[in-house]
């Protein structure tokens, strides 16, 4: 009976996706520039060899596209809540907390759609050796999609508009990414920012990724953590972060603050 | 379920101290139509929210198509179809992707949302409209697909809050046939809560809510009866000192901002018309309205306050 209302969150986050074609070039853009604008520059500074570093943020870049697809796709909840959108889901004989979850998945899947979309281009660029571990991919890509949707599905469930779009980006995307083992190895970092890696989800989503040797098994720098730890903290962060997100979202449906808001007024 | 389709009991709603609805009772047929009346603030919005559990009554309970919604909130919701005051609808997606978005919602299969969207968009003139997006159409046109959106589950109780508030005269009549031709081919309840007194004419039954209170309830028809056959309205500038001119000679009167209005039992002679003209600068007298009835009401309320 949850399923096709799921199923139907999850219709409808593929079709927008696909219609905006912007979020998309933007989705393979961004990756690609880092990897090899940004991948080429670092790797000349630090005198090391460029394919080498290169390497090295091919996990790095796929987690980024992981992170801003599925926390974006979350925050459309936002968008949802302004618009009549918000007043479907809540009228629909759903319990809320199904929503919360639906969402999420929804996020998660447009996520895992762009990254295996850049993915088909690194083949194509010779970013990907044929020695990856596909299970591995498969559960990197699904266990840090699924966490950074949940991490958006938390703020999206505390923030009112989305006027502080930006703010979101500077305060919350771009610190979980740059305090990430996406771009230099977790031990390398001095103690300050590894004791932030260590405590940022996010970390252990790229780490996942890194396991699965997507640019092969002689990429030089190894996992920081084991794919046992990556995946309980995924699994762990998602669970808090989607529990909490769905206690707020039914307080603010069943409690007023939200139905008043969809209402199109106050005070009546 | 009794034959009741809704059944409210005390049912109130408080913010602080201020009851927005205030000992609520109710008891609607299936397959009746009524409508909630009342200026904007009286608490039509919050009862059908309370309906529809979407907020929580502070005291009573109420039944919808027989399910507490207080404890069945989702059996409430699959037994019922809410059309809100502003739209529930995607508008970047289109026509049929909005219903077919509504319907897995409520748990359809494909087939079925196939085959009741064709259905709902042809008996509201949308069949050729299917892959329009919703940002494309007309505000009438939306209004009509978000009212087929609430009823693509086929719900036994469908909530109009409000459902012709910004439409154009046209748009409005366009809303009331299709809203007339899904009663007759369906028999649901549609609970309606307007302030376009007039559009509640066809109402098996009104209630007249203010100040979160029902103040006169009853069918239409015998609510206007019983004003009389006929309101004259005398325009003036100085309505207060006519009021109380004509009051000892012709019984209760009205004041409506410039205007004096009079119940008769019948037309005026033609010499009372030729003296109530001489009085205003304006006079006509016509059939009473439900809009009548609410003013009397209002006027009986007010009295009532000030004698307390």
């Amino acid at each position: 009976m949850i399923v096709r209302p799921v199923l139907g969150v999850l219709e409808r986050e593929t079709l927008k996706l696909l219609r905006e074609r912007g979020r998309l070039v933007s989705a393979m853009a961004r990756p690609l520039l880092w990897l090899l604008v940004i991948g080429a520059g670092f790797a000349a500074t630090r005198g090391a060899g460029a394919a080498e570093y290169q390497s090295f943020l091919v996990p790095g870049v796929i987690g980024m596209t992981l992170l801003f697809g599925a926390v974006l796709a979350a925050l459309a909840t936002v968008y949802d809540k302004e618009s009549g959108v918000m007043r479907m889901l809540v009228i629909a004989p759903v319990a809320h907390h199904w929503i919360v979850l639906a969402k999420a998945l929804g996020a998660a899947a447009v996520a895992i759609l762009q990254a295996l979309m850049l993915l088909a281009l690194l083949a194509l660029l010779g970013y990907v050796s044929t020695e990856l571990s596909i299970p591995l991919l498969a559960v990197g890509l699904i266990g840090t999609a699924f966490t950074c949707a949940s991490l958006g599905m938390l703020i999206a469930a505390w923030s009112r508009t989305l006027e502080n779009y930006a703010t979101l980006m500077n305060f919350v995307i771009f610190p979980v990414f740059f305090l990430s083992g996406s771009l230099y190895p977790v031990q390398m970092l001095p103690d300050a920012l590894r004791l932030a890696a260590a405590v940022n989800p996010f970390t252990y989503g790229v780490d996942l990724l890194k396991h699965a040797a997507i640019a092969g098994p002689s990429a030089a720098f190894d996992p920081d953590f084991s794919a046992v730890l990556d995946l309980a903290v995924l699994a762990g962060f998602s669970a808090a972060a989607l529990f909490i997100a769905s206690l707020r979202f039914s307080r603010e449906t069943a409690y007023e603050p939200l139905v008043h808001r969809l209402a199109g007024r106050r005070g009546e | 379920m009794n034959g009741l389709a809704i059944r409210a009991e005390g049912l109130t709603k408080r913010y602080g101290d201020v009851p927005a609805v205030d000992g609520l009772n109710l008891s609607i047929p299936a397959g009746s139509f009524f409508g909630l009346l009342g200026p904007n603030g009286a608490g039509k919005t919050t009862t059908i929210h309370m309906l529809s559990t979407l907020i929580r009554p502070s005291a009573g309970e109420a039944w919808v198509a027989g399910h507490s919604v207080r404890t069945e909130s989702l059996a409430v919701r699959s037994s019922i179809g809410v059309v809100f005051q502003e739209n529930a609808l995607d508008h970047r997606l289109t026509v049929a992707e909005n219903l077919r978005f509504a319907g897995r919602l409520n748990g359809l299969s494909s087939r079925e949302i196939r085959q009741r969207s064709d259905e709902l968009l042809e008996l509201f003139g949308l069949a050729g409209h299917r892959d329009r997006p919703v940002a494309a159409l007309s505000g009438g046109m939306r209004r009509a697909l978000d009212i087929a959106r609430g009823m693509i589950h086929r719900p036994r109780v469908l909530f109009l809050d409000e459902p012709t508030i910004g439409l154009d005269l046209p748009a409005r009549r366009a809303i009331w046939r299709h809203i007339g031709r899904l009663r007759a081919s369906l028999g649901i309840t549609v609970f309606l809560s307007t302030h376009y007194l007039e559009e509640a004419t066809d109402c098996d039954e009104v209630a007249f809510l203010s100040n979160g209170r029902i103040v006169e309830r009853g069918a239409p028809g015998p609510l206007i009866a019983q004003l009389g056959r006929c309101i004259v309205e005398i325009e003036t500038d100085r309505p207060a000192e006519l009021a109380k001119r004509l009051e000892p000679r012709l019984g209760p009167v009205l004041v409506e901002a410039d205007r004096v209005h009079l119940r008769c039992e019948d037309e005026p002679g033609a010499l009372l018309q030729a003296e109530l003209a001489s009085l205003g600068s304006a006079m006509r007298w016509r059939r009473p309205n439900l809009n009548d009835v609410f003013l009397w009401v209002n006027r009986a309320q007010t009295d009532r306050r000030q004698a307390a």
